[in-house]
């Protein structure tokens, strides 16, 4: 909640943080920390993807298409027109929320299930240019060669120093919301969530409200996508399919959705740990995730950490 | 001057006119009961009122100014606050935050201050919670605070509704059938609250099926059927009125 045992939780969160710092210290293997940067990735869609479904109760399929948005903004501007790192994360993030406004106005009437194929069209529109538009974005050959970042002069090289880097964001990203949350803003989320019309009585202005948590979501959603986009140097359509945004939103639901804003990060830990581990296995491997997800909502509908399932 | 002051509203859904000409006034610090049958237009009316349904014609004034037309989240900001016939609280949040999202309209916390003055902005957050606790300890739901709404018994999700549209500090409430689905018991309670609340200068509107509640707290009473207004006056002289007896009971049989 937002006040009472407030002490207690910050020194946790510390205590987690400074854990997370240590862990390059101790972990060496490569493999292990592209994992981890995979994983930072994520738990910064899935926040911002918390503050739309979670919050706002709107179901988005198209949660990619804006990560794609960063990642292609990143990509384009800096292999050619020579944009640094920062600006091009900065331009990036402006970018995705400003294409989630332009979506969001449209849709701020339409209801639930409108609004969710809304949203899958709009992400596989933008699959479709991303691919088809060969001259601007190259097609499937994706673009490649993304130059090497530098924050105030110091190159980001090494999986470490990306583990750095996505760390810095994703507190950043967590640090907004919950600012934001923790505000009549957060609750106003949540009325539109629980009942739209009684929250329009309440004084709260659901249009303005739904397209804010839609582009603030999208905002971090371009920072995931520029982030990704010096991670691998290479972006390519098909990082930005149906099943990522499938993904996410899977990756929210078993985590746990609304006011315990960390509790999406542990669907990411499952999700990602689970991918890996059964690659093995790959034809199998979605049936395997299915089945966990499936497990995970018949015995904790509300989440790993969510604290209220809703509509029950 | 009458806080609220409606002319000839009506509220018309393609052919059916399910509000016609309505004029009524509120005046400040006093209970206005509306009644009617099923169908009579009490609710749409109120809807109209509350910007729900845009009014097909009519004009509706609240403390001297225009607000026809207006959508329902400025009409709350304008100060009139109302509860539902088919309870809407928010069920899967805590009774704590059901009340500080009634004030959201309250509390001026702008956007931006949240990252450029975070200590004003948390200021404001923590005075809207003090004044929240307030109200529940008033409503004698502050121990509940933290339950989840969808927990509380049904009087007490009543009661929650209630002081969720007070925390937005209206001039005036509306309470849409507050007593829907009490005992005599929980009625009589709620009709001491609402007396209180007008004791302590909240003017109300109440739509009650219930006649023994509605002559209880009414200073005046308003009856509808049919979408129009059929009679007004003091409890006493509606409960003597033949015609509205007529309505409610049907004709009787003369010889």
């Amino acid at each position: 909640m937002m006040m009472g045992s407030g002490k207690r939780k910050w020194l946790l969160l510390g205590g987690l943080t400074i854990c997370l710092l240590l862990v390059p210290m101790l972990v060496t293997d490569i493999y292990i920390l592209s994992i981890l940067n995979m994983m930072i990735i994520y738990s910064i869609l899935c926040l911002g993807l918390n503050l739309i479904l979670g919050f706002t109760g709107l179901l988005s399929l198209g949660h990619a298409a804006f990560y794609g948005i960063g990642a292609y903004t990143t990509a384009i501007l800096m292999t050619r027109y020579n944009f640094g790192f920062g600006s091009a994360f900065f331009a990036s993030a402006v970018l995705a929320l400003l294409v989630g406004i332009i979506i969001a106005i449209p849709t701020r009437k339409v209801r639930g299930d409108y609004f969710c194929l809304i949203t899958l069209a709009f992400g596989e529109i933008f699959r479709l240019v991303a691919t088809a538009w060969i001259e601007f974005t190259r097609g499937a050959m994706g673009i490649v060669r993304i130059p090497m970042p530098k924050i105030f002069g110091i190159p980001i090289a090494t999986e470490t120093d990306f583990y750095y880097l996505g760390l810095g964001i994703l507190i950043f990203t967590y640090l907004t919301i919950k600012a934001i949350t923790d505000t009549r803003y957060g609750r106003a989320f949540i009325a539109i969530r629980e009942d739209e019309l009684a929250a329009d009585t309440m004084g709260i202005n659901t249009a303005i409200y739904k397209i804010m948590a839609f582009s603030i979501g999208c905002l971090f959603a371009g920072m995931a996508g520029s982030f990704l986009a010096v991670y691998q140097t290479v972006v390519t359509p098909s990082n930005f399919r149906l099943e990522e945004s499938c993904l996410m939103i899977i990756m929210v639901i078993v985590g746990g959705m609304g006011r315990n804003l960390l509790a999406p990060l542990a669907g990411v830990v499952v999700m990602t740990v689970a991918t890996e581990v059964f690659r093995s296995v790959a034809d199998y491997r979605m049936l395997i995730i299915g089945l966990i997800m499936i497990l995970v909502l018949l015995l904790r509908p509300q989440g790993i950490f969510g604290s209220s399932s809703f509509k029950s | 001057m009458p806080i609220l002051d409606t002319k000839d509203v009506t509220k018309q859904f393609g052919g059916l006119v399910a509000v016609n000409q309505v004029s009524m006034t509120v005046n400040k610090n006093e209970i206005v009961g509306i009644i009617g049958p099923n169908g009579a237009g009490k609710t749409s009316f109120i809807n109209a009122l509350t910007g729900i349904y845009k009014p097909s014609g009519g004009q509706i004034f609240f403390q001297g100014k225009d607000i026809t037309g207006f959508p329902a989240y400025k009409i709350a900001k304008q100060g009139i606050a109302r509860t539902f016939q088919n309870l809407r609280v928010f069920s899967n949040i805590s009774v704590l935050e059901n009340v500080l999202i009634g004030a959201h309209c309250r509390i001026d916390n702008p956007f931006h201050h949240i990252f450029l003055r975070p200590l004003r902005s948390k200021k404001i957050e923590r005075q809207a919670y003090a004044k929240v606790i307030a109200l529940l300890k008033n409503v004698g739901l502050e121990e509940k605070k933290e339950s989840l709404a969808k927990n509380l018994s049904y009087g007490e999700q009543r009661t929650l509704e209630i002081c969720r549209a007070l925390a937005s500090d209206p001039e005036l409430l509306i309470l849409d059938e507050p007593c829907a689905g009490m005992n005599s018991a929980e009625m009589d309670t709620l009709a001491d609250f609402v007396k209180k609340l007008r004791d302590e200068g909240q003017t109300i509107v109440v739509i009650e099926h219930n006649m023994c509640f509605i002559m209880a707290v009414s200073d005046r009473i308003i009856v509808m059927t049919e979408g129009a207004k059929f009679r007004e006056g003091t409890p006493a002289e509606i409960r003597n009125d033949l015609e509205v007896q007529k309505v409610y009971l049907g004709e009787q049989e003369v010889e």
